[in-house]
């Protein structure tokens, strides 16, 4: 089953051992170099006091992730901070794991999309979990040229498999433009619409 | 049968047919998915009784060979019968993360004490599902 999830809704959820103990919860989502992946979470304790933990999970130990948990083996499935640190560097790209909140995006044909607000993730049961579009806030040259859009309106732009991304620029071919969805529920299959038109001209 | 039946049923020994305690909560094990013991008030000593202890599981009563068969916890029993071991009341999660309720009722095999369903704010789970029961919640296998 494929689902669509914005990684904003990931922070904050319990990490709940299939023993039913809750042995952490979410604080950030560490995305791989390159920002084409979701390679871990940074963890908190649970409890309204409880500050971060030097422990982190890595995507690989995620058993089930939906809305309301983050499902894991047992408390082994959490391993030292710096091995999922590592596993974000080690795939190529820039340093800042992958953060793009924030970031400008702009197609190859020099259109500015707008502003990433979140990051949407697709979650399939398989080992990788697969960054598939941005929900931007639609900028105004964007908003000029869609029917479904003001400026200000947020937005979900599909995205390719690999990405340019610089400190402050994400780089998207121009078609992606054509796919922009209103909502998240629209938005899984103009991503496999998008990626298999792009597969077809490559 | 359900749990909510079963609790308060009296337990009587079969013995001098003494009226030894009252039924009044259950001991999960998660691993075999079945009730391994019955929690007594009322008793004139010890509170838990194990489930291979009952004699049979009526429908009036409870029955078991003697007084002596309810015992203290042993630390095993202990654990079932605390906070953590807790099921009715309890959140349900399913290992792909979602909620499914909480859980109101259980629906146990009166012969061997095995869990045949959890009853949940409006739906139902079948007890082979079950995979732990914790602090935070009871974890099921997703459909």
């Amino acid at each position: 089953m494929t689902r669509l999830m914005r990684t904003s809704e990931i922070s904050g959820l319990p990490v709940v051992t299939l023993a039913g103990d809750d042995v952490a919860q979410v604080k950030d989502v560490v995305f791989a170099g390159d920002g084409g992946a979701v390679v871990g979470f940074t963890l908190a304790g649970r409890g309204l006091l409880a500050g971060p933990l030097k422990t982190a999970l890595a995507w690989t130990s995620v058993v089930g992730l939906g809305p309301d948990a983050v499902m894991v083996e047992g408390e082994e499935s959490l391993r030292p901070a710096e091995e999922v640190r590592a596993a974000a560097e080690t795939t190529a790209g820039s340093t800042r794991g992958g953060n793009v909140l924030g970031d400008q995006v702009l197609t190859d044909g020099g259109t500015d999309l707008g502003k990433v607000v979140d990051v949407v993730v697709q979650l399939d049961g398989s080992e990788v979990c697969d960054v598939v579009g941005y929900e931007i806030e639609a900028s105004e040259s964007l908003a000029a040229r869609a029917s479904n859009a003001a400026k200000g309106t947020r937005l979900f732009v599909p995205l390719p498999d690999t990405l340019a991304v610089s400190g402050e620029h994400l780089m998207v071919p121009a078609s992606a433009e054509s796919f922009v969805a209103g909502d998240l529920a629209g938005f899984g299959a103009a991503v496999l619409e998008f990626r298999a038109q792009l597969e077809k001209g490559a | 049968m359900q749990w909510s039946q079963l609790k308060g049923r009296k337990v009587v020994s079969t013995s001098t047919a003494d009226r030894v305690g009252k039924v009044d909560g259950f001991l999960l094990d998660p691993q075999t998915r079945s009730v391994v013991g019955l929690h007594l008030k009322k008793t004139e000593s010890g509170s838990v009784v194990a489930w291979n202890d009952l004699a049979a599981v009526g429908s009036d009563a409870v029955t078991v060979a003697d007084a002596s068969v309810v015992v203290e916890p042993d630390e095993a029993q202990s654990a079932l019968g605390g906070k953590r071991g807790a099921v009715l009341k309890k959140l349900v999660l399913d290992d792909a993360g979602r909620a499914l309720g909480k859980v109101t009722d259980v629906d146990l095999d009166p012969e061997t004490g095995a869990v045949r369903e959890l009853v949940l704010d409006g739906a139902t789970v079948p007890g082979e599902r079950l995979l732990g029961v914790g602090s935070y919640a009871v974890v099921v296998r997703a459909d």
